[in-house]
């Protein structure tokens, strides 16, 4: 039988500080594919309700892609299949770190697009149609009226992708970016003690996730509260 | 060679080898879905028990394994159970962890469901005479399963898109088939395109029902 606080005790010193030190890129991972997935998912989301079908279509399809992949065959189509595609191109700058980051990136602006649409769906029509016979422009509208107000509405939702997101920088370990799995993996099998290091690292997630996910519950009650 | 070329050349050898993978993604995925079904309504049932010290370890249980990520629970069973005296295979390590991590989502969608019908059916059961179990199996569950469907089918679908990653402790699935398939020939994106085409073949579908089966539900209401 396997003695796990016997086990931490004699390895947190050297585990601990190593893990960390991986964490970090966990959270670079995902710090800058969140603010990729904004990006990309207030523009999908615009296009998703634009007036011209064509933008509006490949805005759909687009959505319905990514969200029927698994995030891992997107990941692997983003880092792998671009370099292949155009051979001809400089690829040095294109490490897995910047495959990571655009493959979540590009992922979690699908789901956010579909967030933001429903966000800005939940505002009744009186209000964009109110600001446009004050004279408003329909971007002045979007941007003072119906935004602001939407974006009430959209951070729990936002709150719990930005959670699924940071448990699935994980799985970045599968094209290679040295992540805390990573390091995980290299510890463990180097010091024969997969149990114990994987149950720690799944104890770092869990402290890095958990604060976030009150977060998101305080912030559901507040909105439930209010209506 | 372009990627035309190889894919005149190599596609229907390349579609086969991943076609042959699709029997694991799919065990894998049925599995997990069974084990989650039966374990996550176990803890729902405790999370909603009035006695406290059934209620809070499924209360950490589902805290736990949503706030961890699947690749690592995988992880610790697959490589840390040998520790502990038992080697799953891959399939069972992918099924177990898949389908401990599903149940802890899933109990979520049946305690929505449940706390969706209204108090006073329960009350009325059990001044009927009824047991709590029976009430809970004849009259509470038959009821709650319509507004859970819709949300149980997205959970399959999520379902079979974490299986994924179960190549990650050996599963020989569809991605693991990829990846073999680049190793073997060098090229890596009409494999991994034409991977990702048959996952969307089967989520969009899936998806259909799920939107189909939610409209349903409320025009119900």
């Amino acid at each position: 039988m396997l003695d796990l606080p016997e086990i931490y005790t004699e390895n947190i010193h050297r585990w601990l500080p190593e893990l960390l030190y991986y964490s970090l890129t966990t959270l670079k991972i995902a710090f800058f594919s969140f603010l990729l997935a904004v990006v990309f998912g207030v523009l999908i989301a615009l296009c998703r309700i634009s007036h011209k079908r064509v933008i509006r279509t490949l805005a759909v399809c687009s959505i319905e892609v990514a969200r029927g992949l698994p995030i891992v065959v997107v990941l692997y189509i983003v880092y792998f299949v671009p370099p292949q595609l155009f051979p001809g191109l400089d690829w040095s700058w294109f490490d897995d770190f910047t495959g990571a980051v655009l493959g979540l990136g590009i992922h979690g602006g699908a789901i956010l697009a579909e967030v933001f649409r429903s966000g800005i769906e939940a505002l009744h029509k009186g209000q964009r149609e109110a600001a446009l016979s004050l004279g408003m422009t329909p971007a002045k509208a979007m941007t003072h009226i119906i935004l602001p107000q939407a974006t009430r509405i959209v951070l729990p939702p936002v709150g719990n992708y930005a959670i699924g997101l940071l448990k699935d920088t994980s799985l970045c370990t599968l094209i290679g970016v040295n992540e805390i799995m990573n390091g995980a993996k290299s510890i463990a099998f180097s010091d024969y003690q997969p149990m114990a290091v994987f149950v720690l690292v799944a104890a770092i997630y869990f402290v890095m996730s958990y604060p976030l996910s009150l977060l998101v519950r305080a912030m559901e009650r507040r909105m439930r509260v209010a209506h | 060679m372009s990627f035309f070329e190889i894919l005149e050349k190599n596609g229907w050898y390349f579609f086969t080898t991943l076609l042959s993978g699709w029997p694991a993604t799919l065990m894998v995925a049925a599995g997990a879905l069974v084990f989650a079904l039966v374990f996550g309504l176990i803890i729902a049932l405790m999370r909603i028990s009035t006695w406290k010290l059934v209620r809070w370890p499924s209360t950490a249980y589902v805290e736990f394994f949503r706030g961890t990520p699947a690749l690592v629970q995988l992880f610790v069973i697959y490589f840390g159970f040998p520790d502990w005296g038992y080697q799953p295979t891959p399939i069972q390590a992918a099924v177990i962890g898949l389908g401990m991590n599903g149940a802890a989502y899933i109990s979520e969608i049946y305690r929505a469901g449940i706390e969706s019908i209204h108090r006073g059916q329960t009350e009325a059961a059990l001044s009927l005479g009824m047991t709590p179990a029976s009430a809970m199996q004849h009259i509470i569950l038959p009821q709650a399963i319509r507004t859970m469907l819709p949300p149980m089918t997205n959970f399959a679908i999520v379902l079979l898109k974490d299986t994924a990653i179960v190549f990650a402790v050996g599963v020989l699935e569809v991605m693991a088939l990829a990846r073999q398939l680049v190793t073997e020939t060098l090229t890596s994106a009409p494999i991994y395109l034409m991977a990702g085409a048959m996952y969307l073949c089967v989520t969009i579908p899936m998806a259909r029902i799920a939107a189909r089966l939610e409209r349903q539900r409320q025009a119900w209401h």
